[in-house]
């Protein structure tokens, strides 16, 4: 019987690879970060250029995954220490406490509801509250309660225990500790995605300082039905629909001064998307694309653009904006850009400037390349073996990458490439397996 | 089933989910009144080990031969119940769930009478189902362990290579005389710059020396018969025809270049070569004394008649652009773009380094393509530089033409033999583009590489590998259970019309030598498209018959039929 | 006491089911009349089963799939789309209103609009009222012709018409020649009135037997209708002449041949 094989990272990707793995009959241990599987997807509001539900298409996965008899799903876990090489590695994870026995949790949220503690909803990308314990997004798998410590009344101060009264299933277990789980694996796949760069050092975008100027990723939990405005594209400040957006591309990325040099791929494709969606909710809605160059590399793309521009009436704009104004009393915004196709300098008054952002590497990364052996390059992205021959090969043998965190790229690319070190593991569970 | 069905049903408080707002008590009792209903009983959590547990002892104290779960939804819990039954000795599709949560008290939480009424018609609706459930037998199938790699560039070759490393034999057919493909014609590859034959080697090396690989050169598919695990092939060559057995099939026949005659000045104007002739002329060391050069991007493509943009010519021209200026830094070189689709890391770096070293980038418009004429020592070149406003004229010893790569001529006859689709543009569809994209929906048959759509020599390895772990998978397995939710043909009342087999989306259903119809239940996923179009009504859908459905809607009105 | 209308909704497995889930994980409320069948897909409703249920007097039939694009199956809500269309024709021919019958796209992400549509549709029946062939006194005149309908809608002919509908539309014919959908509604239009008169003459006869000038005031068609769809169902084999009644032959059903 061959060792099971670790996959990081509960994205898309890394359930991608747990799957090919599992159906193939290879145990599967995925280490998964946050409190549930999902990664970013599950934070998309559709998908280009299909326009499929983000959630729709990736929930059946998510909970394929849970059911998988040879998947064991680690959630708030990290993995800290690796050791031995392929077809033995010894792996050391770190699982932080949940406070709720996920054995006896139902998900049925009544805890949630009464819990009286508020604090800013990161998944909904702060644009809305959750509870100090709370499941992360309806769809999450697994579906349990998790107690959020830092901003728990009981556990700052030792008051409360209301989640303990009302809990139906008695689940809820405050003296939970950290656990220690030793795994003995053949190969790891690493799936730990991508974060999105922080805009606020760029000043002339006033992001951070007006509420109306919003990442992409924000704008996905706007747009969403499942969002906070349910899907109506009320911007934050005044809760004015806004009819009137902007998105401005290459924020952060093309760039020597600022930011990081490399283009992250999807953000033209994801603005276009964005703005098809602007439309869909109102046809009659001004949508600008402020772009360098629009890139459209990939099975559908261009033609997704031009259905953009001469169905749906969305303008693209070929320049990078120098500064985004605020009128204080409107709250509207004004973009200052120069065409560069026609030389002109330009201002449009807009209600809701979208910042796309390029995708960067998580910070932990170095922290578990560090454990992993592995090479990151000047970016942080995790290093290919070879980034022409092996691509999904690292400097160690018998540990495999794949999706965003070796770079930016879209779903598909990383769904195919979560196959591909599927592939990486089955081979080297072949080998040492007998 | 001839035995009278003997129903036990379960409802479940789901703490106070179900509980709070739906009178349970009253639909257990109310249960006990449906026809057919031996036994019933509330649990606090059916889900639970404890309910389930329960269930596996009522089936065997009361002799159950259905169950019923009013619970939560079948879509997350449907699976664990029936493997409860299955436990006990129950056929799992003897089992059906009344959705009485999530449809039911979740969203009539202010209306609780209502609410319980609703439950019990769900229940009932639940229960008239269940009387003519009939136990269903999920196929197995047998997976010949033997992939069959169509292609035998660097996509094939590293497909079957995995293939072989995973343990199972391949056979390789490749049309051309050698293998090696698309990559035999180039010189150097990006983003490293390593000799394309560099690459090629270990790869071909690898393939030919693997006992487990048979390579067929020279041959050509003639025809594919079967389904998932069960493919005969057989290919032709010039000695004549072959045909083996494979379990998976990976079609990886790469794409071609368009041959841009016609295109500025292209086959016209001396002096205008496309990339992949630079690239030959490299190669060959026959460049000869070229002191400026002119590239033009987009030379065939993201027009009206070709919409797609080919991915690798922004990044190719920036390598070609950046070796000229490193054989020689005076050469003047110029890259006429649209819309630069260098991207991600390695790419952008690659434009970046171009930039570095002097090449001038030119935006075009593609309302005003530049114009390529016969000068008066080589081509002269005007191209409208929508950036700097001006027209320029240009006259380069050389005019490259980044020309795309378009469909194999081959694809339209394999799509047709394998019964696979391809997209407008004429590439290889994939069965969805997000989360499938290297899986037709015909199970067993994959692809990878540019016959898909245009992209990088990377991404050709990183998808063969793909798509040798989705080809891997039911061959590991050896074995393939396919649900028995499946559509069966009444011999005596087909009439052989064929209208189900147009509309099977994923051709499992074929026509015998009789003329009838046959449903390869294998390959079958029970939609019931079929069944709810046969003419003759010759077709069951198990699980959701006529009589099963009309059933339960009379029981949602209250009827009861006995 | 009020009316409260009695719905049957058909939701296909992977789009609507999980969005009307999705309305209940979210906890939007919505009105208790909807009773819901799970199938696979939505192509796999028959238009005969919807006038089953009608005719057992469910004030409306819902059916709801995926997106146009989504459907698990590929294309089964195309399929759903054209039975749906069918099943519309022939409720029309009866008289029923067909407001009482809805087709919806709802996605597993759209448990808002999942619920606006109950709330919608449940509405829309209320408007209307209750079916008239509900409740302990059923309208018998509209209860023989929605057996038409159903009878019709199990016959090979539209059946076959309609299987045949997506591909002839799209693809052309057996002859390679293009098939607008305008065209194709004509066919469909003349052939859902022939199947729908036929099923009805059929119907009466077995309820007893009558001449044509009979048949034509009980069931309000043209004598020379009649007369031509009698010889169509002599030559079937489905009627055939009992006796002479003076000088008009009178009809009687015969055991279907299957």
């Amino acid at each position: 019987m061959s060792k099971p094989v670790l996959v990081i990272g509960g994205g898309v990707a890394g359930i991608q690879a747990a799957l090919d793995l599992a159906d193939r009959g290879l145990k599967v241990h995925l280490v998964e970060k946050s409190p549930s599987i999902g990664g970013v997807m599950a934070q998309l509001d559709k998908t280009f250029p299909t326009m499929d539900c983000s959630i729709c298409i990736l929930a059946p996965k998510m909970i394929e995954c849970s059911r998988h008899p040879n998947i064991t799903i680690h959630t708030l876990s990290q993995v800290t220490g690796v050791s031995g090489g392929p077809g033995d590695f010894k792996v050391k994870v770190i699982k932080e406490p949940r406070s709720v026995d996920e054995s006896k949790c139902t998900g049925c949220g009544i805890c949630s509801e009464k819990c009286p503690a508020k604090v800013k909803d990161e998944w909904q990308e702060g644009l809305t509250e959750r509870k100090a314990i709370y499941i992360i997004f309806p769809q999450a798998v697994p579906l349990i309660a998790c107690i959020d410590r830092d901003n728990c009344l009981y556990f700052q101060k030792g008051i409360c225990q209301i989640c303990s009264k009302v809990c139906p299933a008695g689940a809820i277990d405050y003296e939970q500790k950290a656990e220690e789980i030793d795994l003995d694996v053949s190969s790891i796949i690493v799936a730990t995605g991508f974060q999105e760069y922080d805009p606020s050092e760029l000043g002339e975008y006033g992001y951070g300082r007006f509420e109306d100027v919003i990442t992409a990723k924000e704008f996905e939990r706007l747009v969403c039905a499942s969002g906070p405005t349910g899907g109506h594209l009320n911007r934050p400040s005044d809760g004015k629909i806004a009819h009137r957006v902007a998105f401005v591309q290459c924020v952060g990325s093309r760039s020597h001064k600022k930011g990081y040099p490399y283009c992250s791929s999807v953000c033209c494709m994801y603005a276009t998307k964005e703005a098809v969606l602007i439309k869909e909710h109102e046809p009659a809605s001004d949508v600008t694309i402020f772009y360098m160059d629009l890139k459209v590399f990939g099975q559908g793309f261009q033609e997704f653009v031009d259905r953009a521009q001469s169905h749906w009436g969305v303008k693209y704009v070929r320049g990078r904006p120098g500064e985004i104004r605020r009128n204080p009393v409107t709250k509207d915004l004004t973009i200052w850009y120069e065409n560069t196709e026609t030389g002109e300098v330009a201002e449009k008054e807009v209600d809701l400037a979208v910042l796309c952002t390029t995708m960067i590497s998580r910070p932990e990364n170095k922290e578990l390349a560090d454990v992993l052996g592995l090479e990151l390059d000047e970016w942080g992205f995790f290093e290919s073996l070879d980034p022409l021959m092996n691509p999904i090969e690292t400097n160690r043998p018998g540990i495999y990458i794949c999706g965003c965190c070796h770079g930016p790229r879209d779903i598909p690319e990383s769904v195919a490439e979560a196959s591909g070190t599927a592939a990486c593991a089955a081979e080297t569970a072949r080998r040492y397996g007998q | 089933m001839s035995e009278e069905p003997r129903i036990g049903v379960f409802v479940c408080h789901c703490g106070i989910n179900i509980g709070g707002y739906v009178d349970v008590p009253k639909i257990v009792e109310y249960s006990m009144t449906l026809p057919d209903v031996v036994y019933a009983e509330p649990n606090l959590y059916t889900c639970s080990s404890d309910g389930l547990q329960k269930i596996k002892e009522a089936i065997e104290k009361h002799n159950l031969n259905r169950v019923v779960v009013a619970s939560c939804t079948p879509r997350t819990h449907e699976p664990l119940f029936q493997g409860a039954c299955e436990e006990a000795g129950l056929n799992k599709y003897l089992f059906e769930m009344a959705n009485i949560r999530d449809q039911c008290s979740w969203v009539h939480m202010h209306e609780p009478e209502k609410a319980t009424q609703k439950a019990k018609d769900l229940v009932r609706m639940a229960v008239a189902k269940a009387r003519l459930l009939t136990p269903g037998d999920e196929p197995e199938i047998d997976i010949h362990p033997t992939g069959l790699v169509i292609g035998g560039g660097v996509s094939g070759m590293t497909a079957a290579l995995s293939l072989m490393n995973q343990g199972f034999k391949v056979h390789l057919v490749e049309k051309a005389d050698k293998l090696g493909g698309a990559l035999n014609e180039l010189g150097t590859l990006f983003p490293t710059n390593v000799k394309a034959g560099e690459l090629l080697r270990p790869l071909i090396k690898g393939v030919e020396e693997s006992p487990d690989i048979v390579v067929h050169l020279n041959s050509a598919l003639k025809e594919v018969k079967g389904f998932l695990g069960n493919f005969e092939a057989e290919i032709e060559s010039k000695e004549g025809s072959e045909r083996f057995e494979v379990g998976t099939v990976i079609v990886a026949t790469g794409a071609d270049y368009l041959d841009p005659v016609g295109l500025f000045g292209y086959g016209e104007v001396h002096g205008v070569v496309t990339q992949l002739e630079l690239e030959q002329k490299m190669k060959e060391g026959s460049l000869g004394d070229v002191k400026s050069v002119v590239m033009v991007q987009c030379a065939g493509s993201r027009i009206e008649e070709r919409p797609y943009c080919s991915r690798i010519c922004c990044t190719e021209a920036m390598k070609n652009a950046s070796l000229l200026k490193e054989e020689d830094p005076d050469r003047d070189i110029y890259i006429l773009y649209r819309d630069l689709q260098t991207y991600g890391i390695e790419y952008t770096e690659m434009e970046w380094d171009a930039k570095r070293k002097g090449v001038k980038l030119v935006k075009y418009d593609k309302a005003r393509p530049p114009v390529v004429t016969r000068g008066e020592r080589g081509p002269m070149v005007k191209v409208w530089a929508s950036l700097l406003n001006e027209e320029l004229t240009i006259e380069p010893d050389l005019v490259v033409l980044s020309a795309p790569l378009v469909p194999n001529p081959d694809n339209k006859t394999l799509s047709q033999q394998l019964k696979v689709p391809l997209n407008s543009d004429g590439f290889f569809m994939e069965a969805h583009v997000k989360l499938r994209p290297l899986d037709f929906a015909t199970d067993g048959i994959f692809v990878c590489g540019t016959a898909h759509s245009p992209k990088e020599v990377a991404e050709s390895i990183s998808q063969a590998k793909g798509a040798a772990s989705r080809a891997g998978i039911p061959m590991a397995k050896g074995r393939v259970r396919a649900a028995a939710i499946t559509a069966v043909v009444d011999e005596d009342r087909c009439c052989g019309c064929g209208i189900c087999i147009e509309l099977c989306p994923y051709n499992a259903i074929t026509k015998d030598e009789m003329g009838i119809a046959r449903v390869t239940s294998v390959v079958c996923k029970g939609c019931g498209v079929c069944g709810a179009s046969c003419p003759e009504r010759a077709i069951t859908m198990r699980h959701f018959t006529n009589e099963q459905l009309e059933a339960q809607g009379l029981a949602a009105l209250g009827r009861v039929v006995d | 006491m009020a009316f409260e209308p009695n719905i049957v909704g058909f939701l296909c497995n992977w789009c609507s089911y999980a969005g009307a889930d999705l309305a209940g994980v979210s906890r939007i409320q919505y009105p208790t009349n909807l009773r819901v069948i799970r199938v696979m897909c939505s192509g796999r409703v028959e238009p005969a089963v919807v006038l089953s249920i009608l005719a057992e007097g469910a004030d409306g039939v819902m059916i709801t799939g995926c997106h146009i694009g989504d459907c698990h199956y590929i294309d089964g809500n195309l399929h759903a789309k054209r039975k749906y269309e069918l099943t519309r024709r022939l409720v029309e021919k009866t008289g029923l209103k067909t407001g009482r019958l809805r087709l919806e796209w709802v996605s597993a992400a759209e448990g808002q609009r999942f619920a606006d549509l109950v709330n919608d549709f449940t509405e829309q029946i209320r408007e209307l009222g209750p079916s008239p062939l509900s409740g302990t006194t059923p309208d018998l005149g509209l209860l023989l012709k929605v057996r038409a309908a159903k009878a019709a809608a199990e016959g090979f002919r539209l059946r076959a018409l309609v299987g045949k509908e997506e591909k002839t539309v799209t693809d052309g014919n057996v002859y390679g020649e293009e098939v607008t959908q305008e065209e194709w509604d004509k066919v469909m239009t003349e052939s859902v009135e022939t199947e729908y008169s036929r099923h009805r003459i059929h119907i009466a006869l077995t309820e007893a037997p009558g001449s044509v000038k009979e048949l034509s005031e009980k069931l309000g068609m043209g004598s020379q209708a009649v007369l031509e769809h009698i010889v169509a169902l002599r030559q079937l084999g489905w009627v055939d002449v009992q006796e002479i009644r003076g000088t008009s032959p009178v009809y009687v059903t015969m055991e279907v041949p299957q």
